[in-house]
This record gives structure tokens, C-alpha cells and sequence, in this order.
């Protein structure tokens, strides 16, 4: 099957908009000098420096006095010079991640997934790498307020003693905290002993993105409270049900590495695993599926009944109809499901009702894939989300009885159900106290505020998903003064300001024990982990018939479908003023800075809507106004709106980016609603997409197969021929070719075999030492976008604004192409592609760079010299991967002292008209063959880790020496399904590719 | 009426070929010399909060040079040292030096000293200092007899062109490790002693690719 690859509907439809884009060079006004500056102020500006430089004489060649500034006593074991790294917890909802965290002098600079911790096993994701800008954010609160006067802590120590007598004569009855979900047993504690403190206090707990349904419906089937654990990597046969397991879900990274790994192993010969997904908003998870099925949400609890019907007694009639879905499909799903059981898995989205949630328990119970795929445990040390908690907490604090409400953390004046109307509620409580990381929407309308400390500031405990428990270890001391909730939390229980280190010490004496406790503390500081602290895994037990109770889930299906989705890179709205998130492309859209409403082809037509139109959506009597984008493969009659965008007060940042979906989103249906309008407002709004940049013009840039294909293909399977660097094109040709010539094109034998080329070039000779080499498995990559916050973060690539990107300069060394292909609308298909610099062999920018600023050295690396570019961009002109960026302005230069603590003293910075691009990471190179060379040993493979590699949670990059034929790298490129970017030009690229491979169930071919 | 050219004129073209020959000469020359780190940098002697004297610590008492710069051989910095450092002694000698104040002081309340840098690459170039030391370059072949300065001067121009001389033939300067901060130190005269010297230390083969100094 030919397949055409298209990056967007304007390209499909080819108009001229499209065109004249893609024929540019480089997207409109990425080559103009910038705005604003006329020939004469050029001049004007021209002349003015040269006096400066004539005034300053000599002295201007002489370089400013600079200060060396030691310590006065030198920390113990601290070299300047040397990072460290330290391990500890980012807490996220009732999720931790383990963490290790590069220190350089004290100060954080780079996260990376702890490899022991279970919850990301050595990998992360896009937001765990940001979080480091989160601790230096310049718009972070620093001063303790009252009624937006600077106060102490010292003072807010004293009013709550004040607060505190009153309350506790009354045993706390006009006492009201609200807290986010946490997994902490110190924060358990707290609370058992607030609660024994204040019997008759409120206790609220709100998570605006939650499991709480999930949650609901495993009370329902099992009567206890029970977390759920997935073990994809486990599983063959993946069934997901409008759920996002692979992106949106906070255990995103354990999943991604049980996905791709089940992937892989297909792909080498051994079982693939095969995901169906059910859904209504096009999710990165549905942009893998084998079979994907548009269904809207409200759908979703017919769906599973018939599906349960089926497995309950297979042959019998299909059951209920549901519109346009055709019975064979879930026929075959059910099939699928029955001959794998105990290796297959369905998992249900957060959004969807508790009955669902109820009912997918069961059927994985009875398909005997409880313990082996899914796995539950008891909730311990967590405070479980509620709504209707939040919900009392509001009307009574309407109806005047709460005298003080504690908010620890959180955002609910900007996240709650826009019914409840929280901002009015608060206004009513006489004494509001609000633990906030800015004087954002809540803070602002509270009596006192107190800045929080952030995660790596904080001393705090975490228990992840499984049980295994961990400590968050502070990297430094809170740069603005900030306190942790258990330290706000410490003082209204037991009245004493205690330090949170002391807090939490006393929650583990227990847990380890009083004997050698320092001992085992600080292996529990060094590990990252309590070895050994899993919790037993719980049959579930489930009561009743669940699947029954399906029927009544199905609500009405009137009208368009509303569903609330959370930002992949803001999720709730909490990481809006971190600019490496916002101009993080989303996976499917590829929009940065923005959220517009979602919809298909179909339902755009029939609304007569086209994307950047502004639309006004209505539901339950609230509306909002916002931009709308096309998106193929979203169910007929759905519109999707992203939650986290449009805050009010998040920061320079992040303040008026985007739309608050927030306003539409009502406590009785905070996942998706019926009855939804939408109208036209007649109005354009401008959407910055990296969608389009650098379209690869229908050349074969990705390659992919199914199975079945690659499995019936034996030549496939042999090695090809070796990687040797420098060889030639025709070995590094190593993608199969169709042997029989002409025979039925698969995808992976359709591209032609290139015959031998000839360079011009004198060949260069790679043949000794170290030759770094790169491959990026497509079959594992799940288009996450790990890879390019991390390459951010350890490169120090600025964030260039919504302005900018419109215009094709966003500076990401590593950017995720993603290529549609199939009926768009229908239910196309998705390949993600990440590309960073290929190191050519050949590389063509170096033989148009007249100052010699780009060259190779001997191990292969395409060297960018930053010293000596003097920005004619022919490099970038003559990239055939577009992959060189360019600083059109000096993105640095105005950067606020706190976030340059975040940069990474080992990557030069970069300045005005300069070009820059992937390195290789050649600092983490030359840092590893320093210490190999020093300590007198050879690198072994895997000593060397790229930062895009290191944090990919589908292990979809190898790097390493291609010259050592055991080395992964080499492996992979000795893979049937390797090949190279546009190697017809023979510009012999150090990066290749493996094809991607689906695994469609045989059985299905023609059913939609 | 006046002559237009007086007679003088005719050793115009002469004067012209000079002048025209020369000046560009003496204009590139310049530039190549004056605007060059061994002009601008070389022989850059700033005044330091306090008058730290190597000639005195090093020359005269022998101090070690990792005494103060400790981590020279593992981190890519020497570290100046703490005011701890200087504190070791001067706690006990020399108790009331004026020029000593600002130690005093920094010990005293906490603040650190503000030295002024010497040795300055520019920021794109990324030294390490453990490498070098380790591979036997002495400290004296990049900052000449520290045990003979009063107050550090800059004495090589610390250069591309002046590192890749050394990069493409590191041998003549190199010593056994041992001897690396030894002031004195001269090679033997017989290259065969001195090859047999260098025969134990470990092999070097240092960068000349762009990356091995620039990322």
C-alpha cells in the first residue's frame, strides 16, 4: 500500500496559501531583517557604535575586568567545577517521580529520571525537565502578604497563633483546609493529626485534572479505595477507552517505556503488542493505535456494554447497535481480547464516568488480566480528589460558617467548576490563607498569602504509584523565601514553626526505625528510594455486576459533544508561566502558545468554521469565545477545548496566553458535556503552528510496515550490509529493497534502491577513534516531545515567543515532525518523526559556509563554531533537514537574572547572528572522554547519553560508537528497518532512522 | 604666469609608490600585533583587594601551588582558594597586617573576597585545567614563574593559534607529572632521558578539532 504522507489539511487541499509556504525557502519573514529599523536609523545606529568604539580606544580590546568570587569556607566535597547530582521526588498530584538532579555549584540545572525509581526508571518527560525553569521563575512570589501588604513569616507565625486559639476552642469548626491531592506520608500524618486536632474542621481536596472517577468506579465495583496500575509491557492486546495513557496521564513515563518496549520486541521478533483506542479527541495514545475507532465520549459506555456483551457470550447477537460504528469491529476487538487472556488490557479515560471505569475493572477481572496486566493497590498516605468535597466546602463557605480556609497550593479560583463559583466563596471567608507559588487568581483574592517553595527547594516525602516511597531532597534553599505545605501545614497542626526537614524526619523514624536511623536515612537520601517499601498487590474482588450498570451511563446525545481536555504541556494550568512549555508544540496540532478548540473536518464543514476562525461556545449557559483549528481524525460532532490556558495572573509569561476553558467546565460534568453550541464570531485570530516549517515535499522521509510484512519478507531480516562510517552510500544504504524488483510494494521495499553514489567530495577517512552515530527507532517513538525540553534544558536554547514561531524561527534543536497520512476525514494515521541535526558525513552546510564556522571533526561530529559564524545562513540554505537555527535577536540578552541560574555553564550561550543546532551533546562527549581518558580505561558503550536521549521514556534513541559493532547504536543500524534521511543526496547522515512497523489485526482489514 | 606643477611634483609617482607600499603594510602589521592577545592581553596586571605576593609564598616559602589551588588536578577550574585558606595561617601569622584587612574582614563577617580574573578565556572556550595537569604540562609553560611575580602578570597571550601550537606538538612541553608544578624545572638535555621520563605518563593525544575546546 503507497501511502501519501501529509503535515496539514492546507497542504492536502494544496491551496495556494500552502504552496507558496512550502516553495519559500524559509516560511515568510524567517529571511527579512527584522521590523522596525530603517536604512537611515541602521545608520544612524552604525555610526553611533563606531564612536563608542573610537571613545573607548584601545580599552575596548581589553575585555571587562571580571571578578573570581570564592567561598569564605568551602563546602565540604563541593569542587567548583564538578556537577553533583542528588536524588529526589517531584511530586505531581498523587504521582512522584524519582528523580536525579545536575548541580552545578549549588545550583539545579538539569533533571533526569531516577533509574531505580519505578515511576520513570531513568527517563522523563517534558514537564519533569521544565520544572527546573519553575524554581527560577522571576514572577514567583517572594514575600509573605497580607491584604497584598509585605509581611514576615514571622508575622503570619503570630496572626495564626492568634487564629489558632480561637479555633481550636471550637474544636475548629469555622476551620476549612483545602489541599491538592498528595501521596505523602508526612502530609498524612499532618492531616491524621489535624483532623484529631479539629474534629469538626472541613477538609476539602481538589485536582482540577483528577482520577477521581476512576477512583468511584473501582469503589463501585470493589468497595474499597483502590489505585490502579498498568503494566503495559505486559500486555498484548491494549484496548484504551477515550483514555491517554501515553501522554495526558501523570504515569505517562512508566507507561511509554511498557509501550515502546512492547513495540520493540515485536519489531525483533517477538510478540508485538496491539493497541486499540476508542475515542472522541485525537490523542497522542490514538495516534498509535493499530485501530483507532472515532467515537464521542458520551459513546464510550455503550461501546464497552457491547464490547462486555460480546465477551460475555461470544457468538451471540451484536446486542444494541451503536451509530456509525460497525459491529465487526467490536467484534473482533472482542476476539482479540478473549484469545489473549490474561495479556491483554483495557483502560478507561479519567473523564469517563465512574460506572465505566466500574465496569472496565470487571471485564479485566474476568479476561483474567487482573495481577498480570493490571495491577491494584490500596490507597495509603494520599488524599484522594473530590469534587464534591470542594463542592460542601464552596456552599458552606457561601453560607458564612468558614471563619479561616487554609488553601494549600493549588489554583481553585482559576480551576474550579465554573458553578461553583469559588472567587465569590472566598470573598466571603473572613480569614483566607493561600500557600501559592505566585500571586496568582487564588493568591490575590486571599487575606494572607504565603510563597511556596518549590519542589527542589522543599524537604517532603512522596509515595509513588506502587507503594515504593521516597524522599524529596531540596537541591537549595528557597530562593525567595518560599515554605512547603507540610511546613504550613506543620504550624496549624501543632501550632510550633518547625522546619519541614524535622517534620519529615519524624514521619520516617517510624518507617525505618530508631536504630542506625541516620544511616538509613541518608541511604534513602542517596538511593532515592526506600528499597523494599512496595506495597502487596490487592485482588480487587469485584461485587456486583458492573457491566450492568453501563446502561445507565450513557447520557443524552443532543447536539455537539463538548470534552475538556488537559494541556499536554500546561496540564491545569500550573506550568503557564514556564516558556519552555508554552512553545512546546502540541504532539497533534503542533501549536505553541495557544489552545483553540478542536474540530473535525466534517463538523468544521457543516459549522461552516475553517481554522483561526474565533468561534463563541456555549454549554450549560456558560459560553466562551476562542480560535478554532481543524484537526483531522477528531470524532464527528466533537469539540475538544484544552484546559491551563487563558490565566489571568500566572506571570509574564504565561498571563493572556490562550483561553480559559475553565469558564465552560461545570462540576457536573468536568469531563465532557452535551448539548454544546457553536457559533461563528466573525472574527479571525493568528495561531503560531511549527506544523508547516520545513515540509519534506512528499519524499520518502518516513518509512513504515506492518508486521505481517515485515515477517513474510526473510531478506527483510537479514542484517544488511555494515555501518562502517565513511564507507560509502551504497553500505550505509541499509533499508531493504525489494528483491523480486517491482514485486507488491510494501512500505518497507517501495523506496528504490539507491545504485552506488559518487561524491565530489574527497572522501573523509572515519576510521579511527570514537565516531558517534544516532538512531532513532520510529516504532518506538510515541511523539511526547521528552526529547525537546530536555535538548532545551541542556543546551540552553531560548524560548523565542509566540511572534517568532509564526514567523519559522523557534530555535529547537530537536523538533518532532508529524506526518498524517489516510483519509482526513476519516481516521488518519500518525507518524512521528523527531529530527535533530544529521551529522552528515557530506554535510552540505559546510561546503557553503564561507567563514569555515561549520565544520566536522574526527569522530564524526558536524561542529557548529560559534566564534566564528558571522550569520550568512547559507548553512541553513543548504540543509536538506532544516534543522540550523538561527538567533535573529539576542533571545538571551534580556533574560532576568534568576532564570540564568538555570543554564548550563558547560553550552555556550548564544548571541545575536549566530546559527546553532544539535551538537551531539559534544559536552556531555568530552566530559565522559576526559574522565575515560584520566581514569585510564576505553568509554564503554552507554557512557555517553545525548539529553534528548537520556529523557526519552520510550527508549526511542541509541547513540553511541558505530565503529564498536556491539554497541546498541551499531545494532540498530545493522537493523532491516534502518534507514537514512534523503539518502539520495548522499549526504551520508550519521543519524538513521528504523521504520516504523503496525500491527493491524489481520482479521479487520476493511472494517472501519 | 606661475608654473600649475612646481618641479617637485615630478617625484610624486615615486613618493606615492612609497607611501602606498608602506602604509598598508604598517596598517596590517598593526592590526596583527596590536589587536592581538599578545598585545592586548600579555603583561595584564591587575591590582588585587589584597597585594598576594607568589614570590613570597611560592618562591621564598615554597608553598605548593595545589596547596591553594586544590581541585587544578580534578575539576576543568583551579579553584582560588577560600578565605578559609589564607586564614590557616594568617590566623597566626602576620595577625594584624593592614594589607591583610580584607582577609580578616571576609572571614569575619562572611563575605567573600572579589578577586580580580587574570587568566581569561573568552566564554566559548571551554579549558580544563585536570587535563592539562595531568598529561604533564606544567603550570610555569601557561603562567610562566609565578614564583617570581610579585603581583601575577599574564604572560601568554593564551591565544588559538597559541594553544594549537602546543595541541599539534605537545611534546616540548611536556615534563613528568610528578614535576608539573615545579617552577624550576628544565628538560633534560639528552632527548633520550627525556623520552624514557615521559615513557611512563600516560599517553596524550590532545584535541585539535573545534569541539575539543568549543561547545
Amino acid at each position: 500500500m503507497s501511502r501519501t504522507y501529509w503535515r496539514s489539511l492546507a497542504q492536502l487541499e494544496d491551496n495556494p496559501e500552502s504552496r507558496a509556504f512550502l516553495e519559500r525557502e524559509f516560511p515568510e519573514g524567517a529571511s527579512e531583517p527584522a521590523e522596525g529599523i530603517t536604512r537611515r536609523e541602521m545608520i544612524t545606529l552604525l555610526g553611533a557604535s563606531m564612536s563608542i568604539a573610537g571613545l573607548a580606544g584601545c580599552d575596548i580590546v581589553r575585555r571587562p575586568v571580571e571578578n573570581i568570587v570564592p567561598y569564605v569556607n568551602a563546602p565540604e566535597d563541593l569542587v567548583p567545577g564538578i556537577p553533583r547530582y542528588y536524588a529526589t521526588t517531584m511530586p505531581f498530584g498523587r504521582s512522584n517521580y524519582g528523580l536525579i538532579v545536575e548541580s552545578h555549584e549549588g545550583r539545579p540545572t538539569k533533571i533526569e529520571g531516577n533509574p531505580a525509581h519505578p515511576s520513570t526508571l531513568g527517563a522523563s518527560s517534558s514537564r519533569i525537565q521544565a520544572s527546573v525553569l519553575g524554581l527560577y521563575d522571576p514572577d514567583r512570589s517572594q514575600v509573605v502578604r497580607l491584604k497584598g501588604e509585605q509581611k514576615s513569616w514571622a508575622d503570619f507565625v503570630t496572626a495564626w497563633a492568634e487564629l489558632s486559639k480561637a479555633h481550636a476552642a471550637d474544636s475548629g469548626a469555622g476551620l476549612a483546609i483545602l489541599s491538592e491531592s498528595f501521596s505523602s506520608p508526612t502530609l498524612a500524618r499532618l492531616t491524621t493529626e489535624f483532623r484529631a486536632r479539629y474534629p469538626k474542621a472541613t477538609w476539602a481536596t481538589y485536582e482540577a485534572v483528577s482520577d477521581e472517577n476512576r477512583l468511584a468506579g473501582l469503589k463501585s465495583a470493589t468497595g474499597r479505595d483502590l489505585d490502579l496500575m498498568l503494566k503495559i509491557d505486559q500486555a498484548s492486546v491494549i484496548l484504551a477507552l477515550d483514555a491517554d495513557p501515553l501522554l495526558s496521564d501523570p504515569e505517562m513515563v512508566r507507561h511509554a517505556r511498557g509501550f515502546a518496549a512492547g513495540r520493540r520486541a515485536g519489531a525483533s521478533g517477538g510478540v508485538m503488542n496491539r493497541l486499540y483506542v476508542v475515542e472522541g479527541v485525537f490523542s497522542l495514545t490514538g495516534s498509535m493505535a493499530d485501530h483507532r475507532l472515532r467515537l464521542e465520549s458520551r459513546q464510550i459506555a455503550a461501546f464497552l456494554a457491547a464490547l462486555a456483551a460480546r465477551i460475555a457470550s461470544p457468538g451471540a447477537g451484536s446486542g444494541a447497535a451503536i451509530p456509525g460504528v460497525d459491529p465487526r469491529w467490536i467484534d473482533a476487538v472482542a476476539k482479540d481480547l478473549q484469545a489473549n487472556r490474561g495479556k491483554g488490557l483495557i483502560v478507561a479515560g479519567d473523564r469517563q464516568p465512574a460506572a465505566v471505569h466500574a465496569a472496565v475493572c470487571a471485564l479485566n477481572e474476568s479476561l483474567g488480566n487482573t495481577g498480570k496486566t493490571v495491577s491494584y493497590f490500596e490507597t495509603k498516605d494520599a488524599a484522594l480528589p473530590s469534587v464534591s468535597s470542594l463542592a460542601s466546602l464552596v456552599s458552606a463557605m457561601k453560607g458564612g460558617t468558614v471563619q479561616t480556609l487554609v488553601v494549600l497550593g493549588g489554583n481553585p479560583v482559576f480551576d474550579a467548576p465554573a458553578d461553583l463559583d469559588f472567587a465569590a466563596a472566598i470573598a466571603k471567608v473572613p480569614h483566607s490563607i493561600v500557600l501559592g507559588h505566585a500571586i496568582d487568581e487564588t493568591s490575590s483574592k486571599a487575606e494572607w498569602h504565603v510563597p511556596r517553595a518549590h519542589y527542589l527547594e522543599s524537604w517532603g516525602d512522596a509515595r509513588a504509584l506502587g507503594g515504593t516511597l521516597s524522599i524529596v531532597q531540596p537541591l537549595i534553599l528557597p530562593l525567595f523565601g518560599g515554605k512547603t505545605s507540610v511546613e504550613v501545614l506543620g504550624l496549624i497542626v501543632a501550632d510550633k514553626d518547625r522546619p519541614g526537614y524535622d517534620i519529615v524526619r519524624d514521619t520516617w523514624k517510624p518507617i525505618l526505625g530508631e536504630a542506625e536511623f541516620d544511616k538509613k536515612w541518608n541511604r534513602v537520601l542517596h538511593d532515592g528510594l526506600l528499597a523494599g517499601s512496595e506495597l502487596p498487590e490487592v485482588a480487587p474482588g469485584v461485587k456486583g455486576d458492573a457491566v450492568a450498570s453501563l446502561a445507565g451511563a450513557s447520557g443524552s446525545a443532543d447536539g455537539l459533544e463538548i470534552v475538556f481536555v488537559p494541556s499536554p504541556s500546561l496540564h491545569d494550568g500550573r506550568f503557564a508561566n514556564d516558556g519552555w512549555l508554552q512553545e512546546l508544540p502540541d504532539p497533534l496540532t503542533k501549536l505553541t502558545w495557544d489552545n483553540p478548540a478542536l474540530v473535525s473536518p466534517k463538523t468544521a464543514a457543516s459549522l461552516g468554521l475553517a481554522t483561526e476562525d474565533l468561534i463563541r461556545v456555549e454549554s450549560s449557559g456558560r459560553s466562551l469565545e476562542l480560535p478554532v483549528s481543524v484537526l483531522p481524525g477528531m470524532s464527528d460532532g466533537v469539540v475538544a477545548v484544552t484546559l491551563g490556558y487563558g490565566r489571568s495572573l500566572a506571570g509574564r509569561i504565561g498571563s493572556g496566553v490562550g483561553f480559559d476553558a475553565f469558564k465552560l467546565r461545570s462540576s457536573g460534568a468536568p469531563g465532557f458535556a452535551s448539548g454544546a453550541k457553536v457559533t461563528k464570531a466573525g472574527r479571525r485570530y493568528s495561531l503560531s503552528a511549527t506544523q508547516e516549517h520545513g515540509s519534506m515535499e512528499g519524499r520518502p522521509i518516513v518509512r513504515e510496515s506492518t508486521l505481517t510484512e515485515l515477517r513474510s519478507k526473510p531478506e527483510a531480516t537479514e542484517p544488511a550490509a555494515g555501518a562502517e562510517p565513511g564507507a560509502g552510500a551504497h553500505a550505509e544504504n541499509s533499508s531493504p529493497a525489494p528483491k523480486e524488483g517491482g514485486g507488491t510494494p510494501s512500505a518497507l521495499g517501495v523506496f528504490p534502491e539507491h545504485t552506488p553514489h559518487y561524491s565530489l567530495w574527497n572522501p573523509h577517512a572515519y576510521d579511527r577513534g570514537h565516531q558517534w552515530g544516532m538512531t532513532i527507532d520510529l516504532n518506538s517513538c510515541i511523539g511526547c516531545n521528552a526529547c525537546m525540553t530536555a535538548c532545551q534544558s541542556e543546551n540552553n536554547i531560548p524560548v523565542v515567543g509566540k511572534d517568532q514561531v509564526k514567523r519559522g524561527r523557534e530555535m529547537h534543536w530537536i523538533r518532532v515532525d508529524r506526518y498524517f497520512s489516510g483519509d482526513p476525514e476519516g481516521n488518519p494515521e500518525v507518524v512521528y518523526q523527531p529530527v535533530p541535526c544529521m551529522h552528515c558525513e557530506d554535510a552540505p552546510c559546510e561546503q557553503v559556509c564561507p567563514v569555515a564556522a561549520t565544520v566536522h571533526d574526527g569522530e564524526g561530529l558536524n561542529v557548529m563554531v560559534y566564534n566564528r559564524c558571522i550569520g550568512t545562513r547559507y548553512c541553513s540554505n543548504n540543509c536538506p533537514y532544516k534543522v540550523r537555527r538561527f538567533n535573529f535577536y539576542n533571545f538571551t540578552k534580556d533574560k532576568p537574572e534568576s532564570l540564568k541560574l538555570a543554564m548550563n555553564p558547560d553550552v555556550t550561550v548564544r548571541s545575536r547572528g549566530v546559527m546553532e543546532k544539535c551538537t551531539y551533546c559534544t559536552q556531555r562527549i568530552t566530559r565522559v572522554k576526559i574522565d575515560a581518558k584520566l581514569a585510564g580505561r576505553e568509554i564503554k558503550d552507554g557512557d555517553v547519553k545525548t539529553a534528548c536521549q537520556q529523557a526519552c521514556p520510550a527508549s526511542a534513541i541509541e547513540f553511541g560508537d558505530i565503529r564498536d559493532a556491539s554497541s546498541r547504536v551499531a545494532k540498530a543500524k545493522a537493523d532491516p528497518r534502518n534507514y537514512a534521511l534523503l539518502e539520495e543526496l548522499n549526504t551520508k547522515p550519521r543519524t538513521t532512522y528504523l521504520a516504523k512497523v503496525r500491527n493491524p489485526n489481520p482479521e479487520m482489514e476493511g472494517i472501519a | 604666469m606661475a608654473q600649475i606643477f612646481p618641479p617637485w611634483w615630478n617625484k610624486l609617482p615615486l613618493a606615492a609608490a612609497i607611501v602606498g607600499g608602506i602604509v598598508p603594510v604598517l596598517a596590517v602589521a598593526g592590526v596583527w600585533y596590536f589587536f592581538s592577545p599578545w598585545y592586548t592581553d600579555v603583561g595584564y596586571q591587575p591590582v588585587q583587594p589584597v597585594p598576594y605576593s607568589h614570590k613570597l609564598h611560592v618562591g621564598e616559602l615554597g608553598l605548593d601551588c595545589r596547596y591553594c589551588h586544590a581541585s587544578v588536578e580534578i575539576s576543568s577550574v583551579a579553584n582560588i582558594p577560600p578565605t578559609q585558606t589564607c586564614m590557616n595561617c594568617h590566623q597566626l601569622v602576620k595577625r594584624d597586617s593592614e594589607v591583610l584587612a580584607p582577609i580578616r574582614d571576609s572571614a569575619a563577617s562572611g563575605r567573600p573576597m572579589r578577586w580580580i580574573r587574570v587568566h581569561e578565556l573568552p566564554d566559548y572556550a571551554y579549558f580544563t585545567h585536570r587535563s592539562h595537569v595531568t598529561a604533564g604540562i606544567g603550570c610555569v609553560t601557561c603562567h610562566g614563574r609565578i614564583d617570581e611575580m610579585v603581583t601575577v602578570t599574564q604572560m601568554a597571550p593564551l591565544s588559538m593559534g597559541w594553544c594549537l601550537e602546543c595541541h599539534r606538538n605537545p611534546s616540548p612541553n611536556r615534563r613528568p607529572v610528578s614535576e608539573v608544578t615545579n617552577m624550576k624545572w628544565t628538560p633534560p638535555r639528552d632527548p633520550q632521558v627525556r623520552l624514557a621520563q615521559l615513557e611512563h605518563e600516560r599517553p596524550v593525544n590532545p584535541p585539535t578539532d573545534c569541539s575539543g575546546c568549543h561547545r
